[in-house]
């Protein structure tokens, strides 16, 4: 009998597959496609402390295998997320966790101490690594010692399971790994977004409202790869790999390069059965290879 | 919203480069309203990677088919007019909000730019079925790219051509022609557009000093189509709130006065 349960340090999931932050909404969307009950977790879309109206559009456009998104962290702020979309979301049954994101680090702290006072939370992601707003996320996130102490303080302040976001515009992201790891997170979670651009040559101008954008989907899949593996030979703490997952064979790779559990984000907008999908085909692999859990795969590709 | 293959039953080219692609799906023609749209998936593999999103421009709840009206403009669309009968096409839809028609209305404008046509052909079925009087002002930059539209419209449209070159119907813009009527006295109700952006930020400017009920079809990026990545945002008011809302879920369809340009 397969087991797809994983545990990530102090995280249980019933399956090692997520909905990666900022693809999924707040899950209502895809509950018409299925039941979101079947989710190893679904990490909602950023939230910050302040209602956010997200940059100017045009705000996505296609490039090749992927696309580039500058959404600029749109949500409802903390208030109404709890008021309206936390009970929502309740009731689908799903493992929910929260990502969140500040301007300074008291908004880190504000967001994880009311975040863990809250029921129906399994973890906190901290999203250190938005590439899309100018004021915090990212600026946290592209030096160690930042990391380090911005952790420390959210660790403080919350009992959830905390996860940490890096993002792969670092020259090392080991490095980044490890102050987090320093820093008292539980698990990292990686990769967000790579910076990028799109120029529209008829009008002779940036593409995107924002200029800049995040590039995701298959076309950041090897450097997501490249990035676990070279994660998980600097710390301890269990991974969560994302970046162009479609289907069983490329979160294999991921596993294989050290992630105990994987995050599908844009493939949900191609196919919104994507994470369905994948969850019977992981169960489908382990079957015919006979491999009781996941861990038996995690990491394999560093002892060859 | 839903999930649907459509098969494709016929595809056929209506003038140089616009087609009529007809889709077999009996839930999807029976659920369908006028602004809605579908979002298609070309075809499997990484390009194109997204889907790609066509207003709906008709259906037959009997025959069980959907129809969508597209321009080749890139790679998605010239794959699309390649797809032989019979071949399936995954597609989400019927998504969006469709056009508001006021009951009251007795004479219903609709104004087309281009490829705009498309959404504004189903709405016209629905005016007429509401016995309304319906009149389309239809305009293309010239007179090759005008889809004959008379055989997808019931005949008690009264169509107005509009082409920029003047090589057929009315000279200039198709907001001129549509201006020019209502000079001589055209009285409108109801008044829904589509068409490329500046004819429709024209036409809800203008609008501010006429002042009839106007509903416009927009367009914007999209990746998901069903509200969850907030990519296909448009800025908009409601009061004094200034905002962005969805063009997917909260729209294609907006008021007019709700669109900020
Ligand atoms: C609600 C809605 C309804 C539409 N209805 C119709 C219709 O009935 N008939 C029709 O011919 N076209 C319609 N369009 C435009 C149509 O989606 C684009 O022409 C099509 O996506 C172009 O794809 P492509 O691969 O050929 O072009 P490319 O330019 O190669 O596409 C590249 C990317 O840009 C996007 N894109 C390009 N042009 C547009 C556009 N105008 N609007 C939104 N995204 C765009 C594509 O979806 C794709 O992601 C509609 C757009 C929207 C948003
Ligand atoms: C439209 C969009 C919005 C996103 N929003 C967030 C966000 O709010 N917070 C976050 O941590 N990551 C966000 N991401 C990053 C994804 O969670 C994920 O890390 C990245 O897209 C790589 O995975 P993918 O290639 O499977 O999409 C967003 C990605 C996309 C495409
Ligand atoms: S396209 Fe994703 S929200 Fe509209």
């Amino acid at each position: 009998m397969q087991n797809m349960q994983v545990e990530l340090g102090p995280l249980k999931l019933k399956n090692p597959v997520l909905a990666a932050s900022g693809t999924f909404g707040f899950g209502e969307e895809f509950s018409s496609f299925f039941d979101l009950h079947e989710l190893g977790a679904l990490v909602v879309n950023g939230i910050t402390l302040k209602p956010k109206q997200g940059n100017p559009p045009p705000r996505v456009v296609e490039t090749p295998a992927g696309m580039l998104n500058a959404i600029g962290l749109q949500n409802p702020g903390l208030d109404v997320f709890l008021a309206d979309e936390l009970p929502r979301l309740k009731n689908c049954r799903a493992a929910i966790i929260v990502n969140i994101a500040g301007e300074t680090e008291d908004d880190y702290v504000i967001l994880a101490r009311e975040l863990s006072t809250t029921e129906g939370i399994c973890a906190i992601e901290l999203n250190l690594s938005c590439p899309n707003v100018k004021k915090g996320g990212i600026l946290f996130g592209t030096a160690a010692h930042t990391i380090d102490k911005l952790v420390t303080k959210v660790r403080k302040a919350s009992n959830l399971p905390l996860i940490v976001k890096l993002s792969p515009n670092v020259t090392d992201i080991a490095e980044l790994a490890r102050a987090a790891e320093n820093g008292g997170a539980d698990i990292l979670s990686l990769i967000n977004t790579l910076r990028g651009m799109v120029i529209d040559t008829a009008g002779r101008r940036p593409f995107l409202g924002n200029i800049t954008g995040g590039l995701s989907g298959p076309a950041v899949r090897p450097v997501a790869v490249r990035a676990v593996y070279e994660v998980y030979r600097a710390v301890s703490i269990p991974i969560i790999g994302m970046g162009g997952i479609v289907n069983v064979q490329d979160a294999l790779q991921f596993f294989m390069a050290g992630a105990q559990a994987v995050a599908v984000g844009t493939a949900s907008f191609v196919d919104p059965f994507a994470i369905p999908r994948l969850i019977a085909g992981l169960h489908s692999y382990l079957e015919s290879q006979n491999i009781v859990g996941i861990n038996e795969i995690v990491g394999a590709a560093h002892s060859f | 919203m839903m999930f649907f293959k459509g098969q494709v039953k016929k595809i056929t080219e209506l003038t140089f480069n616009q087609y009529c692609l007809l889709l077999e799906n009996l839930q999807a023609a029976k659920k369908a309203v006028p602004g809605q749209f579908l979002h298609i998936r070309i075809r499997e593999g990484l390009a194109p990677f997204l889907r790609r999103p066509f207003s709906i421009a008709g259906t037959s709840p009997r025959e069980g088919t959907v129809s969508v009206i597209f321009r080749i403009v890139g790679e998605g669309t010239a794959m699309l007019s390649h797809l032989q009968p019979g071949e399936n096409l995954d597609c989400l839809g019927p998504l969006g909000s469709g056009f508001e028609t006021i009951d009251k209305a007795a004479c219903s404008v609709l104004i087309a730019g281009g490829i705009g046509a498309a959404p504004l052909l189903f709405l016209a079925r629905k005016l007429t079925d509401e016995k309304k009087k319906v009149f389309l002002f239809y305009g293309a930059s010239t007179a090759s790219e005008l889809i004959p539209l008379k055989k997808y419209l019931p005949s008690e449209v009264e169509i107005h051509w509009a082409t920029e070159d003047g090589s057929a119907g009315y000279e200039g813009l198709v907001t001129g022609l549509f201006v020019k009527a209502l000079k001589k006295g055209l009285k409108p109700e109801e008044i829904f557009a589509c068409g490329p952006r500046p004819m429709l930020q024209a036409l809800a400017l203008k609008n501010d000093q006429w002042n009839f009920p106007l509903q416009l079809s927009l367009e914007e990026r999209m990746a998901c189509g069903i509200g969850a990545c907030q990519g296909c945002a448009l800025k908009t008011k409601s009061g004094d709130e200034i905002g962005y809302r969805m063009v997917c879920r909260d729209g294609p369809v907006f008021h007019s006065y709700e669109v900020v340009w």
